[in-house]
């Protein structure tokens, strides 16, 4: 394990590459486009991404053929795709280099989806802070329309695929569909109630997928190669394919990482990423972005893939693994996470909005040595409370730091409420304030 | 008015969408780029454009972090402060900060020229403590590189220090073009 | 598509089975068993936006919690709405909503009717777990009317909610987000917008509430009362509060009345207007040239002997009588059964007059019907619309708004010929809606008939069995509208043929047509024409027989269809019966127990031209102000000056009043008993909400005192009493039902007008009316026009609609503002041959450039500037246009 030849990151590796579209012909760009346009049927691109087991690398993991299966079969009407570019988990930043270095390849993906799904418009929502990246696409997509990569009558066959970048605009909650569907839209990005899914009343009230850049860069591959070559790499049959691994924290080579799916924590982070920066061991780490939860040393050799992960009792999420040393405060770390989602809470369901609100002031008065006895059962109870209660994931992801550090590492909760009850003794009474 | 001066441009962006309210977030953007923050009229006439009415536009505009109500620094330095940022040292970064330019979160330098920032993730996990000013990335932040990024700024209005197309960890070949670091 | 074929599922909640209708929510199932889940964002009337997450419930094979008010009950479904677990998740939710919440009741507007206050009574939530500081909105001026108090907002976002999906004004605009989102109005100006309550009302909490009544009441000590508001002929179901005989609040509820909980501005904030301190109260006399307070015994004996001298003297004929369509049904049959039988003449004319008789002769001549033959439940239920001339959101805003649901719930089609053109302004514009407008001045409806009729025709549009059992009907009509062509149609229009096209294709099409026309067309010269236009394009269409089509006219004032209905015209005896027939008035004379008199009766305008002309003698006018209304140049004033006895029954001293010998003060609407026909022909019961002001009394009650002293008693204990004379004389009539009995196309009078009754006058309806240069000198066309703010001058008075709008402002086209350099607000003078005035100007999209709009509320001045016709079949007078010179005033 560990010797693989990265997918797609491979030419951007390769030096001198510019990303320019006459690069990526030269490493075999648009040849999966050549090879299914007007010769293979786009229900039989479905099957072959089916067949090659990719799943979703937005979060979610949802297997990607398949969610383009549900969109209705008869339907003679618009149908969209978007490309989720909006990266906005923290710990993750793997988008942006797949967008910057070597754009024509996720074009390349959205325009084979796009033909999967008979879809003649596609949106990269792409996170508006990335005006580097938005500019890339955009030169990079005037080259594909050029070349008749993209627009109208693609080679000749008749096939219709435009893309257009829109820039979100500062809100985490965007890279959740729905709500990205909506800022699409013009509006507030507020997750919609599911159902109806997008699949069928998505973008426009039309039938739409939604995929992350990721996910969509790996389908030249898989048409290139076929879903064979794809499906034995990595874990399967569940966990197929590569995955670039973002390493943040406290290692000596932090950075974007391709490997194989099921390798183990170990491997990424000592092999690949250098290991620990200081001689200080490592503590803690986030194995999937600020969503999922925290995991202890225990938990290095757990292999890398879906499943293993969500058995280890937290889960892959967006890829981004957040390493900290020993001396790391959890109790601090979960507020910075906490203070993140507080931020981005959308404010439309009750639970999330006030939870939000409510435990990041709880938070703060613990780490400022203002905790009270009480406070852990009030956290606890809050954290359960809005678990699963809410109209998108985001209720889930929140509660996701405090309840694993609470788990893990209670004592260091209990001892910051010590110190301030201590605090509390020496400090004088204002007069009155007892009465 | 934006109709005056940028027809063709928001012509070209309502050309993108099949309902026009979609265009909401560019147009925000044109009227941002025209008046460094967005103003009350040119709200009024984007809601005009898209056929919504004013409200419609106002609750949009507000929803969005980037989206500016009130007029900021001709450099807006916005520093992440989560996390990831937080364990590789952004706190003292913003410290930096208040020490060179004399400003604290959420405030403007006297000459309007800085405007500081704390926000949440930039997705530069991998490349902290960083920062963005106005369009562009600056990432792996020392005091050092600090200082030559605001005297670069002020000099001469931008600075060689910013990103460019990312890759990290930079490809041995490329280490020479040194992108970031 | 009817209700008994749409097919039910089954399922079970709390173990209870239920039927119910596919498609139906789960907590809309559950309160059909008895089960009252809480909740705060769900609201009938709006999408399920499941925000406040407080309608948990367990569903059987579901692993989560779902919100029952955005789950669709499916079959063999299994809901337990009151598990521990549901009860802690209920529990919970209430706690988070309540963490920020300030917990004010004691100061809040809304305590005792507060949801929030209910569920935290049932769910005794332990709110003091919250030990952080509570969120703080910084307060801001919110409107004149509305106040709000964010810091108590549970965001379920109910408010903004309503204002887009039913008003479609999309005034409240959710700002920031997280704990931190607020409800504002845009920018730094105060809320602008329709100004309808429906926030106040929708609003759980005490976030949002009325200004007109902050801080006086708490809801245990309100008096109720159920009546109907007393400005337009939607007739929607008001709630009035009093506390010790003062009007405190309105309210509507959801279910109930026409208008299914939804207000206007007029409904929710206009009900002050007949509260105020200039009411008359005592009887007033004119002796030695001044108009005294007198005991009700001397006016009336006096009056009496009036009547009776001056009818000695010049007999029945030199009598006039006048009165309000804001009366009640009762008050209006006994004023038209006192000028028949104890004065002995059909002088008689009521305010349908203004226009709405337009629309009800043509319907009676082409289809045999005074009535809409649909209801708003078949508006909201239509696949096209056909709107003309009806500015129904000032108009009629709540007929309105069934147009909205059908449009924005159902998809149906909208096809305007309006007065307006698309634009956002800061009320709703109906045209923004539509899927093919034309835009036409008022006058100029017809011409824009023409061209729909004309496309029906070239389109093959024509109902093949009307072609068929009509044949010479329809070659009469093709042939005239051949010789029309486009060219001189697109010009009297300024309309492309296509539009017309599209137009008659989409109402080939349909299956549910109807149209809906009002105040501009029906009020406009040609109105009468339009409206049998209209009645021919459902003939030809073959949809005047079909149900669900027809044709419906809106009515301005709310018993406009009561006066016509009870005979309170010249023309029409009770039960809209023709006076010219024998047979009718042997009928009614039997029911009276004496004749009826034959003469045919002078209509409003007849009367003033003989009164001026010495040929009428005494008017009784009640409730109405023609002195005030008519344009100057008609010398109304002159003809009530040259009375020998004028005899007015009034709420306030009006222009008219002013001029009388006698003025009785007569108690207003939320004062009395009795009934109102709203303009579908529902007739509806109001009660008094408050005592009668002084010593005013209700209008039967002076006619039926004056009636005794003149030797004809006309004796009733009640209104109920005369109800049941009116039922005895007009079968059926009024019996209260829950929704309104429409009437059916008559085939005979169908048969009679296909065979040979549309000749009369065919060719000259069929000609296109002249779209002059402007006749009056100056280069805009200015028009009276409705606001939504006000109905007729009644509304002027009340203080919660002048603090929206307070004056007269012409409307205009934003870019002729900025052509004139003018900004909102600023004076001009507007003048043409006839003379000249001043006003102010408001700037707005709708308004056609070239055009402005006068409110008809403001416009006792500027009637001087207008032209009058009389329609020649239906003697309505129109006085809606003219054209002015507008200079801006430094
Ligand atoms: C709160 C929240 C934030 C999310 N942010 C992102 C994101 O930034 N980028 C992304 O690709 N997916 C994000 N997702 C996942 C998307 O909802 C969705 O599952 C994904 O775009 C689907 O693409 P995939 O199937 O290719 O993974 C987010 C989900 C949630 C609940
Ligand atoms: S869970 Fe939070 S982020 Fe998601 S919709 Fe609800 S309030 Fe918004
Ligand atoms: S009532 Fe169901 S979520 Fe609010």
């Amino acid at each position: 394990m560990g010797q693989h030849e990265p997918i797609l990151l491979k030419n951007m590796s390769h030096p001198g590459y510019t990303g320019s579209l006459a690069d990526y012909e030269r490493t075999g760009g648009y040849q999966a486009v050549k090879k299914v346009m007007g010769k293979v049927s786009p229900a039989e691109v479905t099957q072959l991404v089916i067949k090659s087991g990719l799943r979703g690398r937005g979060g979610a993991g949802f297997p990607t053929g398949v969610k383009w299966g549900f969109l209705p079969k008869d339907y003679q009407g618009l149908r969209y795709l978007c490309c989720n570019a909006d990266e906005s988990e923290p710990g993750t930043f793997k988008d942006r280099q797949l967008i910057e270095r070597d754009p024509h390849q996720i074009l390349e993906g959205i325009v084979l989806a796009c033909y999967a799904i008979a879809a003649e418009t596609a949106y990269i929502y792409i996170r508006g802070e990335f005006v580097l990246g938005a500019r890339i696409l955009e030169k990079a997509i005037g080259e594909a329309r050029r070349a008749g990569y993209i627009g109208k009558n693609i080679l000749g066959t008749g096939v219709t695929v435009d893309i257009w970048v829109h820039r979100g605009a500062g809100a985490y909650i965007c890279g959740e569909e729905t709500a990205l569907l909506e800022s699409l839209e013009g509006k507030r990005g507020l997750p919609r109630v599911k159902p109806p899914f997008p699949a069928t009343h998505g973008l426009y009230n039309k039938p739409t997928v939604v995929n992350n850049v990721e996910t969509l860069a790996n389908l030249p591959h898989i048409i290139n190669r076929g879903p064979e070559w794809f499906a034995a790499i990595g874990s399967p049959p569940k966990s197929t394919g590569t995955r670039i691994f973002c390493v943040s924290g406290h290692v000596k080579r932090p950075g974007n990482y391709e490997v194989p799916m099921g390798i183990t924590f170990r491997e990424l982070i000592y092999e690949h990423a250098g290991g620990m920066r200081s001689e200080k061991p490592l503590k803690a780490f986030i194995p999937g972005g600020a969503s999922a939860p925290f995991l202890t040393p225990d938990h290095l050799d757990v292999k890398m893939d879906f499943e293993s992960v969500a058995a280890a009792g937290s889960m892959l999420g967006s890829g981004g693994v957040t390493v900290m040393e020993e001396g790391t405060s959890m109790v601090w770390a979960a507020l910075r996470l906490m203070e993140f989602f507080y931020h981005e809470s959308c404010g439309k369901c009750s639970p999330c909005r006030e939870g939000s609100s409510w435990l990041v002031q709880t938070m703060r008065r613990i780490v400022n040595k203002r905790g009270r006895a009480q406070d852990l059962e009030t956290l606890t109870d809050l954290c359960k409370n809005i678990a699963g209660r809410t109209v998108c994931a985001f209720g889930d992801a929140e509660v996701a730091p405090i309840m694993s550090t609470l788990k893990h590492w209670r004592p260091e909760y209990i001892a910051l409420i010590h110190e301030a009850e201590a605090a509390n003794l020496l400090r004088p009474q204002p007069v009155g304030a007892r009465g | 008015m934006l109709r005056d001066k940028y027809q063709e441009e928001i012509d070209e962006i309502l050309s993108r969408y099949p309902v026009r309210r979609s265009a909401l977030i560019p147009l925000l953007y044109l009227a941002q780029r025209e008046h460094g923050y967005i103003t009350e009229a040119s709200m009024t006439e984007i809601a005009s454009l898209l056929k919504l009415t004013p409200p419609q536009v106002y609750e949009t505009a507000t929803f969005y972090t980037m989206l500016n109500l009130k007029q900021v620094g001709k450099f807006h330095i916005q520093v992440c402060k989560s996390l990831m940022c937080a364990l590789v040292g952004s706190d003292t970064v913003v410290a930096w900060i208040k020490s060179k330019l004399g400003i604290g979160p959420g405030e403007t330098t006297a000459d309007g020229v800085f405007t500081l920032t704390l926000v949440e993730c930039l997705a530069a996990c991998g490349t902290g403590p960083m920062m963005q000013i106005n369009d562009d990335y600056y990432e792996c932040l020392t005091e050092d590189k600090f200082d030559r990024i605001v005297a670069d700024l002020t000099a001469t209005g931008s600075s060689a220090l910013k990103s460019g197309p990312f890759m990290w960890p930079e490809p041995l070949a490329m280490k020479s073009e040194r992108p970031i670091g | 598509m009817t209700a008994s074929a749409s097919p039910t599922i089954r399922l079970t909640i709390d173990g209870m089975e239920i039927t119910v209708p596919k498609g139906t929510l789960v907590i809309e199932a559950a309160r059909r068993v008895g089960v009252m889940i809480p909740h705060f964002c769900y609201h009938p009337k709006l999408k399920p936006d499941a925000n406040c997450r407080m309608c948990l419930v367990e569903i059987e094979k579901m692993p989560k919690l779902q919100t029952s008010c955005s789950t669709i009950a499916t079959d063999g479904m299994s809901v337990r709405t009151a598990t521990s677990v549901v009860n802690d998740a209920h529990k919970s939710v209430l706690e988070f909503i309540l963490a920020n919440h300030p917990l004010d009741c004691p100061v809040c507007d809304q305590g005792g009717k507060c949801d929030l206050q209910d569920f935290s009574h049932e769910y005794t939530a332990t709110g003091s777990r919250f030990l952080e500081t509570k969120r703080i909105f910084q307060k801001e001026y919110f409107s004149p009317l509305i106040e709000t108090q964010m810091n108590r907002c549970v965001q379920c976002l109910r408010c903004v909610r309503y204002c887009d999906e039913v008003m479609d004004v999309k005034a409240l605009a959710p700002s920031g987000r997280g704990t931190m989102t607020e409800i504002k109005a845009f920018g730094s100006h105060p809320l602008d917008c329709e100004f309808c309550g429906g926030c106040v009302q929708i609003c759980p909490v005490g976030a949002i509430t009325s200004r007109l009544s902050m801080y006086e009441y708490r809801p245990w000590m309100l008096k109720r009362a159920d009546t109907i508001c007393q400005y337009c002929g939607d007739g929607c179901q008001i709630t009035v509060q009093t506390k010790d005989n003062e009007l405190v609040e309105v309210n509507s509820s959801y279910g109930a009345g026409r208008n299914n909980g939804d207000l206007c501005a007029r409904g929710f904030f206009g009900f002050h207007a007949t509260s105020r301190p200039d009411r008359l109260t005592k009887p007033l006399v004119r002796r030695n040239g001044v108009l005294v307070e007198a005991t009700w015994e001397e006016a009336l004996e006096y009056t009496a002997e009036q009547i009776a001298r001056l009818k000695r003297l010049h007999g029945a004929q030199a009598f006039g009588g006048l009165m309000s369509s804001r009366c009640t049904n009762e008050d209006l049959y006994l004023f038209q059964k006192f000028m028949r039988v104890v004065i002995g003449t059909n002088n008689l004319d009521s305010s349908a007059r203004y226009g709405h008789l337009n629309g009800v002769q043509a319907m009676r001549r082409i289809q045999g019907t005074h009535r809409w033959t649909v209801t708003f439940e078949d508006i909201v239920e239509a696949d096209v619309l056909l709107l003309v001339g009806t500015s129904i959101t000032e108009t009629n805003p709540v007929t309105g708004l069934r147009v909205k649901e059908a449009v924005k719930k159902h998809m149906a089609r909208l096809l305007t010929i309006e007065l307006m053109q698309p634009g956002i302004d800061s009320i709703s514009n109906i045209t923004n809606l539509a899927d093919h407008h034309v835009g036409v001045p008022t006058a100029q409806f017809g011409n824009a008939l023409i061209g729909l009729l004309k496309a029906v025709m070239e389109g093959g549009h024509v109902a093949p069995s009307v072609q068929k059992e009509s044949p010479d009907y329809v070659t009469a009509l093709s042939q005239l509208l051949e010789r029309l062509a486009w060219t001189e149609l697109e010009a009297a229009t300024g309309s492309s043929p296509d539009s017309f096209k599209q137009m008659a294709a989409a109402i080939a099409k349909s299956h549910r047509f109807i149209v809906l026309t009002g105040q501009d067309l029906l009020r406009s010269v040609g109105g009468y024409n339009a409206c049998l236009q209209l009645l021919d394009l459902l003939l030809l269409t073959g949809k005047s027989t079909e149900p669900g089509c027809g044709f419906a006219p809106l009515a301005e004032e709310n018993n406009d269809q009561g006066a016509v209905e009870l005979g309170a015209v010249s023309e029409l005896l009770p039960g809209a019966l023709d006076l010219a027939s024998s047979e009718a008035r042997a009928k009614i004379g039997r029911a009276w127990n004496t004749d009826i008199p034959s003469t045919p009766g002078a209509t409003l305008t007849d009367m003033i031209e003989r009164a001026r002309t010495g040929h009428l003698k005494a008017m009784f006018v009640i409730g109405e102000n023609p002195v005030g209304t008519l344009p100057s140049h008609l010398g109304t004033r002159e003809a009530c000056q040259s009375l020998e006895l004028l005899i007015c029954q009034e709420l306030f001293m009006t222009e008219t009043a002013a001029l009388a010998h006698v003025v009785f003060p007569a108690a207003a609407p939320l004062e009395k008993a009795g009934t109102w026909t709203n303009e579908e022909g529902h007739v509806q019961a109001i009660r008094p909400a408050v005592e009668p002001a002084g010593d005013s009394r209700p209008d039967w009650e002076i006619l039926s005192a004056l009636a005794l002293l003149l030797g004809t008693p006309m004796e009733y204990n009640d209104s109920k009493d005369l109800l049941k004379e009116i039922r005895s004389v007009i079968p059926g009539y009024g019996l209260l039902g829950p929704s309104p009995t429409p009437q059916k196309v008559d085939r005979g009078a169908v048969d009679r007008y296909v065979s040979g009754g549309y000749r009369d006058d065919l060719s000259t309806r069929y000609t296109l009316a002249p779209r002059g240069p402007h006749p009056h000198g100056g280069d805009w066309s200015m028009h009276l026009t409705q606001s939504l703010f006000h109905s007729g001058k009644l509304s002027t008075r009340s203080k919660g609609l002048l603090e929206i709008e307070s004056r007269d402002a012409i409307r205009m086209n934003r870019a002729d503002g900025t052509r004139l350099a003018l900004a909102d607000g600023d004076r001009v003078r507007l003048s043409n041959s006839r003379g000249e005035m001043t006003t102010s100007v408001k700037l707005v999209e709708r308004v056609p450039q070239g055009t402005v709009w006068f409110p008809d509320h403001f416009a006792q001045e500027a009637t001087k500037l207008f032209d009058l016709t009389i329609d020649p079949a239906t003697k309505v007078p129109a006085f809606r246009t003219t054209s002015v010179t507008i200079t801006k005033i430094a």
